[in-house]
Formats: C-alpha cells, sequence, structure tokens
C-alpha cells in the first residue's frame, strides 16, 4: 500500500518534471556559429533587381568586391562639361562672360590641402583626375574620394559606409560617395532633428527641465 | 476555409442563409413578419451585429452565441420590439442591397474574432483572413488597402548593424518609422528610441538622455539608437501564455494583433525595451495611413495589445530596406541577410569590432553596433 | 437524482441564510455592494478608454493590479497552514478554523482571477487562453503554469470543504479517505501556486530586481505571515458576531505560525538588503530606488518604510510570547503585518522591478482613480464572496443549516 504510494508519488513527480523541461533546438552553441553553419548551404532566391530598375547603374569591381553603383553622368544637370568648356578654363575667366557655378564654394579640408584642380582637370573638363593627373571618370568618382579617405573607401567597398540604393537583397547596389556628400561640402550639418523622442508619458519630465 | 482546423469556431449559418435572401420581405414591414424563417435570420442578424459593432459589447460574445440559436417565438419577439422601435431600422435590415453589406460585415467581425491563431495558420487561411481585414476596411471606409502575407523567405535570417560613430541623432528615422508602421500618433508611440550619450562617459544609459530637444549632434556627446533587436532566443516568446509572438523562420519576433491578450508580460520579459502597449484605442489620421501592409507588420492595431519594430516585415519580406534603414542621411544603418556570405552585414560582422548590447543575458540579439 | 436534491435544498437554504442576518450584517453587505457597483464603474471606464486610464505606461507596464494579484495568491496560498495541521495531522484544535481558512482562499483565488483580467489588454479574446480551443504556450510561459496552478488549487479548495459541508449538511460525517487525499495534494499545491507566482518575475533575466533566487522563499515566507493574519483577524470578527466558537488556543497556534514566518521573512529581508547595499552593483539601481530613491524621485520612500517598520514592530512583539498571548496585542500586531506585507509585496515588489526601465529610464507610477477604484471593487468581491461562503458555513457547522430540518 504504502509502495505503491511512493510509485504514484514519483511517477508523478517525473511526469510533471519531464513535460517541464524546455525543449529547445539547441543545436548551436550561439548564433555566430549557427549563422556560419546555416550559410554554407546558402542558395538565396530573392532578388531587389526589380527595386532598382529604372535606376541606371554600373558595375565595378574593387579588390575582391564587385557591385552596382549608379550612373554619374545623366545626372549631372549640364553634362557633357565640354558643351560649355570647349575652350580652356584660363580663357573663360574673362569679366564679360556669365558666371557658372557661382554657387560653388569649397568647404573640403583647407585651402593648401585642396582646390577645384585637385578634382577637376582644366584641360579636359569632361572628366576628373587624381592626385597624379590621371584620368577618372565621372562615374567612378569614388576613386578620387579613396585617395585620401581610404578607410572610409575600405568600409565602403565591404559594405560598413554607406547605404544601399534599394534593398538588401542582391544585387548589391549601393551609392556612392557624391550620393550623400557633396563633393564641395561633404560634411554633415548641424540641424533640428525632424521629430522629438518624447512620449507622451515623458513630457512632464521634459518640462521639469534637463 | 479549410476542414482541418486548429481551433475552435462557430459557423453561423450566414453563408447557408445567404442563398435564401430572395424572400421578397423589402416590400413591407408586415408581410415580412409572416415570413418566418426570415425572420430567425434577422433577429440572428440583430445579435450577430450587436456582437461585432465593438470591443466593448463584444465582452458578451459568448451570450450572444447563445441568443443565436434562439427559436422562432424569440425570434418572433424579437422582430416585434425591432417593429416597434423603428420602422427605419427595419427596413435598413431587411432592405437588400444594405442588408447585404451590413450582414457581410457582420459576417467578416465574427469570423475576425473567433479566428485562430496566425502562427498555426495555413496559407489558405492566411490569405482568407488578410482578405477579410482588407474587406472589412473597404466596407468601413470606402478605401482599399493592399494587406500581404508572405511568409519567410528561405535561407534568410535577417541581421542588423547600428553604427555609433555615424549616427547624428537627426531622427529621420523614428520620422520614416512611424509613418510607415502606422503608430498610434495620440500617444506618440514610437519603436525607436536615439539615446544621446556623452563622450568619455561610456555606455552610461543612466546618464544618456532620449528625450533631448536641441539641434543635433550636440558637442560632446554621440548617439545610439535601439529598437526590438529580433533576439535569436527571445524571452517575450518564451513568456507568452498564448503564443501570439513568436520568431520567424528569417528571425523576425512578430506579434499577432489579433491574438494577444494584452497581459504585458513579454514587456516585462524585454531587456530592451523593444516592445509598446497601445493603452488606447491607436489613431492614425485616414490621409496618412500607409496602405500596403502586412498582417504581421504595420496593419491597424487595437487597443489592448502589443506592438513592435518588425523590421518592416512588409518591405524586409520583398527585398527591400526597412524604413529606418532607408531614411537614414548618415548610413548608420544596416541591413541585411546573415545566411548570405556576401551581403554586407556579414562584412560588418566580420570585418568591424562589433558588440551587442547586454550579451551576459543569452537573448542573443540580431542588432550590432560598431565604429567607424 | 437525490444528490441533486439536496444540492438544490442546500442552495435555497444558503440563500435563505445569507440574506437574513442582523443590521450590521445588512449594512456591511450593502456597504460591500455599493463598493463593487464602483469598481464596476470604474472597470466600465477602463474597457471604454483602454488601459490608458490607469497610471501604468510602456515603461511601468504592471501595477496596482498585478501587485494586488501577487499578495493575495500568497494569502490563498495561506490556507494551507490551517489545513495541513487539520487534516494531515490530526490536530483537533484547527477544525473549526480550517473552513473558514479555505473560504479565505477561495475568495482570494477568485480575486486574483478578477484582477488578472482587470490587468488584461483584451478581455474579450481570453479565450486564446482556454487549452484545447485557444493556444495554450505551455510549458514554455509561467503563466500558463499560473493559470493552471490557480485554477486548480480554486477547484481543491472549493471541493474540499464542499463536500465536507455537504456531507455536515445531511448529518452525516465526512469520510476521511475521501478528504484527506485532498488534503495533502492541496497542501503541496500550495506551496506550488506561491513559488510558481514567484517564478513568473523570478525568470525575467531582464529585470535584475525580480531576478534573484531568493524572491520564491521570500515569497512563502510572506505569504505564511500575511495569510495566517488575515485568518486570525477574520476568526476574531466571526467571534465577536456569531455563536460559531473558535478557542483561544487556535488562535494562539495561528499566531505561533504567524510569528515563525514574520521572522523568516525578516531574516530574508535581511540578507537580500546585504546583498543589495553591502557590494552593490548596477543590478541594485531597483533596491537603491526603492529604499533611498534614485535621481530624486522617492515615490515609494514612505511605503516601504512604513511596511518595514510595521514589519519590524509586528515581529518583534510577536516574538514575545507574553504579548502575543494578550489577544489584542495579537490583533493589533496582524493587522500591522497584514498591511506591512501587503505594501510590500504589492508595490514593493511590482513597481521598483521596472524602475529604473532596461535603459536607465526613471519613470515613476502613480495608480489613476480608476485604478483604484477597481482594485477596491476586486477587494469588496472578495469580502462579498467570503462573507457569502462563510455564513453558509457556519451555518451548517453549528447545525442550524440542515437537509430535511423544515420537514422534520
Amino acid at each position: 500500500m504504502n509502495r505503491k504510494y511512493y510509485i504514484y508519488i514519483f511517477t508523478c513527480t517525473f511526469l510533471v518534471v519531464f513535460f517541464s523541461c524546455k525543449h529547445n533546438e539547441g543545436e548551436y552553441h550561439n548564433l555566430n556559429d549557427k549563422i556560419k553553419a546555416v550559410s554554407k548551404t546558402y542558395h538565396g532566391t530573392l532578388s531587389s533587381e526589380v527595386l532598382i530598375d529604372g535606376i541606371k547603374t554600373l558595375e565595378i569591381t574593387e579588390g575582391e568586391h564587385t557591385f552596382l553603383i549608379p550612373e554619374r553622368k545623366s545626372q549631372i544637370k549640364s553634362f557633357a562639361c565640354i558643351e560649355c568648356h570647349n575652350v580652356g578654363l584660363d580663357k573663360l575667366q574673362s569679366k564679360d562672360i556669365k558666371k557658372a557655378h557661382w554657387e560653388i564654394t569649397l568647404a573640403h579640408a583647407d585651402e593648401n590641402t585642396m582646390n577645384c584642380a585637385t578634382c577637376h582637370n582644366g584641360a579636359d573638363m569632361n572628366s576628373l583626375n587624381t592626385l597624379t593627373g590621371s584620368k577618372v571618370d565621372f562615374n567612378k568618382s569614388y576613386k578620387l574620394c579613396s585617395q585620401c579617405h581610404s578607410s572610409q573607401f575600405e568600409d565602403w567597398k565591404g559594405g560598413a559606409h554607406g547605404k544601399k540604393v534599394a534593398g538588401w537583397a542582391p544585387p548589391r547596389a549601393s551609392y556612392t560617395c557624391v550620393n550623400c556628400h557633396n563633393p564641395h561640402d561633404p560634411s554633415f550639418k548641424s540641424r533640428w532633428p525632424s521629430r522629438y523622442n518624447t512620449e507622451q508619458v515623458e513630457a512632464p519630465q521634459a518640462e521639469s527641465g534637463h | 476555409m479549410s476542414e482541418k482546423k486548429k481551433w475552435y469556431s462557430l459557423d453561423l449559418g450566414l453563408n447557408r442563409k445567404k442563398s435564401d435572401t430572395a424572400c421578397g420581405c423589402g416590400k413591407t414591414e408586415g408581410g415580412c413578419g409572416s415570413h418566418k424563417p426570415e425572420m430567425t435570420d434577422d433577429a440572428f442578424l440583430e445579435a450577430a451585429v450587436n456582437a461585432s459593432i465593438g470591443e466593448e459589447v463584444r465582452k458578451d460574445g459568448f451570450e450572444q452565441v447563445f441568443d443565436v440559436k434562439m427559436d422562432r417565438r424569440s425570434a418572433f419577439k424579437k422582430l416585434t420590439a425591432s417593429l416597434l422601435i423603428g420602422a427605419g431600422a427595419v427596413s435598413t435590415s431587411c432592405s437588400v442591397i444594405s442588408g447585404d453589406d451590413t450582414k457581410e460585415k457582420a459576417q467578416i467581425d465574427w469570423e475576425e474574432q473567433f479566428k485562430g491563431n496566425y502562427k498555426l495558420m495555413n496559407d489558405e487561411e492566411k490569405k482568407a483572413t488578410v482578405d477579410r481585414l482588407m474587406r472589412s476596411y473597404e466596407l468601413r471606409t470606402g478605401k482599399n488597402i493592399s494587406m500581404t502575407h508572405e511568409n519567410a523567405e528561405e535561407d534568410v535570417l535577417f541581421g542588423y548593424a547600428f553604427n555609433i560613430s555615424k549616427c547624428q541623432g537627426y531622427m529621420d528615422c523614428v520620422n520614416a518609422c512611424i509613418e510607415e508602421n502606422n503608430q498610434d500618433r495620440n500617444s506618440q508611440m514610437q519603436y525607436i528610441r536615439i539615446h544621446e550619450m556623452k563622450d568619455g562617459k561610456g555606455f552610461n544609459f543612466n546618464e544618456a538622455d532620449d528625450n533631448y530637444y536641441h539641434e543635433v549632434p550636440a558637442e560632446g556627446h554621440f548617439y545610439m539608437g535601439t529598437q526590438c533587436f529580433h533576439c535569436d532566443n527571445p524571452p517575450c516568446v518564451e513568456v507568452c501564455p498564448v503564443q501570439a509572438t513568436w520568431r520567424e523562420d528569417d528571425g523576425l519576433v512578430v506579434i499577432d494583433y489579433d491574438w494577444c491578450v494584452g497581459c504585458r508580460y513579454c514587456m516585462a520579459a524585454c531587456p530592451y525595451d523593444g516592445r509598446r502597449f497601445n493603452w488606447s484605442k491607436p489613431e492614425v489620421p485616414e490621409n496618412e495611413i500607409n496602405k500596403n501592409q502586412h498582417y504581421l507588420g504595420n496593419r491597424m492595431r487595437k487597443k489592448g495589445v502589443m506592438e513592435k519594430c518588425t523590421f518592416c516585415v512588409q518591405r524586409s519580406r520583398k527585398g527591400q530596406n526597412p524604413a529606418c534603414v532607408e531614411a537614414c542621411p548618415t548610413g548608420a544603418r544596416i541591413f541585411g541577410n546573415l545566411l548570405d556570405p556576401n551581403s554586407t552585414i556579414r562584412w560588418v560582422l566580420e570585418n568591424k569590432k562589433v558588440f551587442r548590447l547586454k550579451e551576459d543575458l543569452g537573448t542573443e540579439p540580431k542588432f550590432w553596433y560598431f565604429m567607424d | 437524482m437525490r444528490r441533486f436534491k439536496v444540492f438544490k435544498n442546500l442552495v435555497i437554504d444558503s440563500l435563505d441564510t445569507i440574506t437574513k442576518g442582523s443590521r450590521k450584517y445588512h449594512i456591511w453587505m450593502a456597504f460591500l455592494t455599493f463598493v463593487m457597483l464602483v469598481g464596476m464603474y470604474c472597470y466600465s471606464m477602463q474597457l471604454q478608454h483602454g488601459l490608458s486610464v490607469t497610471g501604468m505606461s510602456d515603461r511601468v507596464s504592471w501595477g496596482l493590479y498585478i501587485s494586488n494579484f501577487t499578495f493575495l495568491v500568497g494569502v490563498a496560498a495561506a490556507a494551507v497552514m490551517l489545513v495541513m495541521p487539520t487534516y494531515v495531522l490530526k490536530d483537533i484544535d484547527f477544525k473549526q478554523s480550517v473552513i473558514m481558512g479555505e473560504g479565505i482562499a477561495v475568495a482570494a483565488l477568485i480575486m486574483c482571477l478578477a484582477f488578472v483580467i482587470a490587468d488584461m489588454g483584451g478581455p474579450s479574446v481570453l479565450w486564446h487562453m482556454i487549452p484545447g480551443i485557444g493556444v495554450f504556450n505551455f510549458p514554455n510561459s509561467m503563466l500558463t503554469w499560473d493559470v493552471i496552478v490557480l485554477n486548480g488549487y480554486l477547484f481543491l479548495n472549493l471541493s474540499i470543504p464542499f463536500y465536507i459541508l455537504f456531507r455536515r449538511y445531511q448529518g452525516k460525517v465526512p469520510n476521511p479517505k475521501v478528504y484527506i487525499p485532498g488534503a495533502i495534494l492541496s497542501v503541496l499545491w500550495a506551496v506550488a501556486i506561491h513559488l510558481v507566482t514567484a517564478f513568473l518575475y523570478q525568470g525575467l533575466q531582464a529585470r535584475p530586481f525580480w531576478n534573484n533566487a531568493l524572491l520564491g522563499p521570500r515569497f512563502l515566507a510572506s505569504a505564511f505571515a500575511a495569510g495566517p493574519a488575515l485568518i486570525i483577524l477574520v476568526l476574531a470578527v466571526i467571534r465577536s458576531f456569531t455563536s460559531f466558537k473558535i478557542e483561544d488556543k487556535t488562535l494562539n497556534k495561528i499566531a505561533m505560525i504567524v510569528t515563525v514566518a514574520a521572522q523568516i521573512n525578516i531574516i530574508m529581508l535581511v540578507s537580500e538588503l546585504f546583498k543589495e547595499f553591502y557590494a552593490p552593483t548596477h543590478h541594485s539601481e531597483s533596491a537603491y530606488y526603492l529604499f533611498f530613491g534614485l535621481d530624486g524621485k522617492t515615490a515609494l520612500l514612505p511605503w516601504i518604510w512604513t511596511a518595514i517598520t510595521m514589519n519590524v514592530i509586528a515581529t518583534a512583539i510577536l516574538t514575545i510570547g507574553k504579548l502575543r498571548k494578550n489577544l489584542k496585542v495579537l490583533y493589533f500586531c496582524c493587522a500591522l503585518l497584514f498591511v506591512a506585507i501587503w505594501i510590500e509585496k504589492g508595490f514593493g515588489l511590482i513597481v521598483p522591478g521596472f524602475i529604473p526601465g532596461p535603459y536607465g529610464k526613471i519613470i515613476e507610477y502613480l495608480p489613476t482613480k480608476i485604478e483604484v477604484g477597481v482594485t477596491l471593487g476586486i477587494w469588496a468581491m472578495g469580502a462579498f464572496v467570503f462573507t457569502v461562503l462563510a455564513k453558509t458555513a457556519i451555518g451548517i457547522e453549528l447545525g442550524k443549516l440542515r437537509y430535511k430540518k423544515k420537514t422534520s
């Protein structure tokens, strides 16, 4: 009688404990292991090609990274430049010609480091030139930036710096430097936030002053 | 609706009754009164409408269920009562066109009230509920929304990285998030919080200010955004008593707003302040509603349910970036597929010095921070 | 068939008893009804406008309701302190009071369930939680465990006294073979309900204030102090208003239980305070907020210090045997202890768990009038339920209520 009782209690306890154990998948020790293991058989199907449809892009290969960047020349209002710059720059500097590009002031590094000619080639306005004077296409203006901003360039190539054109899904299409930074004034400016971080519950706290 | 249901549901017989709507009772009330089977229908309809007018009335939904099973005598009583109340009301319920609309509305509300958990639905059932919700919106406002129910894509695990040296505190992400996700404008709900931190103090949230009111970036400060981290081992999912929140195969932690009972246990369990509760009825001006919706994402919520960031499931499952990523002017937010070895997020994780918040809790957030 | 008839008669008789009584009784019941109506009105406001009418927010998402729930689970669990000696150890002293204890447990459990429902955002979809019809996240969610143990305990505490009273009503002697296994089970069950409720909080790694191993045992200790303290007070009232006989010996024995539990509770409190303040870490901030305030936010200070003072005074007095035997002092101490533990385990436990928030934000919580109204309404409901149960039970125990008494 007594023994039966004990067996009964034991069984009940066992059942309760058994069912209360959590059944986790627990295959991997941590998230990194899981990512590494699962991605070995990666064959993604989702594509963001539809999203970048209608945006002119060109493919570039830098180091081990190959990706798309937006085409630039068609975005520049008065390209090709030689339509105006058909003569040498020195000849355009006379006072009686209507001024173009008057709104551009260079706020990029300091005067000792940079001036217009650091990037623009007075003799061939249709393309840019590097510090050593070799030609760079307007579409690949990032090559100029990368001369000084090498760490940013590394990050950009990998994807840690900059933004994607449309989506996360392959093929990768990243904005290039000049899509976010004005090359003549590249820094982000101080401004008011576009919305305040206020929840109503916190409003009284905000009023009482910080 | 499929035959194999995983939950309890009520067949109101509306579908059956629809076949004999041509009773010609629209002419006179008296003529209608002698038409007994139709009466049952009317009385029943009234019960169904009552039960579905609003959440407040819905609390006695079960009583209404029993009302439905009334016999002809009580149906007759009910109809006489409604005749006395006013011919107008009766004629509305009897007239063929508006009657159909009300009937459909009632039917939709009824099925919505007693539908099952989205997590357990098969694709047909998912489609059925999404169609119902779209139709319901159309019946109520006369406008169309598009709601989808895409499932998790195979070989996708979403991850997010946040560059704390890039964020300037402009709050464009918050702005975009609110507009994209139809968040309650009344309570100013925000999924994202941007913490303004003092340089040289480390990640000292106690001294951080998530309520700043000045031009940004402020001198001597850096900014750190938090939102739902979509943990791989989410404590909020564990504690939910009704499985109204779960982790999808692509790593998104989502909520079925219609299944949530509002106990807020998940809120207490979340170490990252990632969850929000609708303390009152959420309101979004009609012209500001984002009509591209996903069942698990930005569709309209109700009073008394949880909601949270879903990495914009309505966008990310189509291959787009979440609204916050797209809106960020500084490129501080990086989003992608952790399982794709060539994705930029993987490059960040493998090449930058990344860390996560409260890693010691074992929640495995899929939201990393890094610096230039 | 006959049983149904007896049951019908029992219901009729008990309705008869509970509607008759002295003037004081009627005033008491009218008062409770009034408070319940006020509570219902407040609840209807809450249903209409949502939980925004309460003082809770995204930062402090549980408040007065869950505080009271936690406390009352303890009160319900404490009924076991009377069940155990009576049914299992056959200690004759407790026999009269045990029915009262179980009555309190039933009332407390009903209040618990009412508080949980009041706290829900969507009471209309509560059927999602019913196993079979809805989806029950068992065993992962501690809340589902709590639902099971609370309802099971409610069932046990309804069925055991019902069986005993039902037999007595018919003039028969209850069969110990039927109720003793139930009583043993309810002893284990009572510990379970309170531990599970503690685990509800203890299992949250997000809230360091709750996430400590002492929480469960401390819940038990404080429950076994507050619950029997309430039972003593109730028995004192019953003794003075009805002819139901309760001996001093019984009260003294329960007082003993209260004393030991209160002492253990104090020891655990000291241990907790030591851990939080001797080597304070980042995780001690909630305790700092509770006892000393943080950043000038001090809403809980008066409450917690009142509670601790009352707790210590009551325990000290109870520890001295001579004073404990003086009934007036005993009642005073029990009242002190009850209120102290209500504060400590309600407000003092739930609210600081959320303060500071996950990112160190300090948003204080104060219940609104509507919240207080609903809370009072639920307490009134509990008192009402208990009064009805106790009146019937006393009638049967005294032999005033008997089946076929009228016919004979």
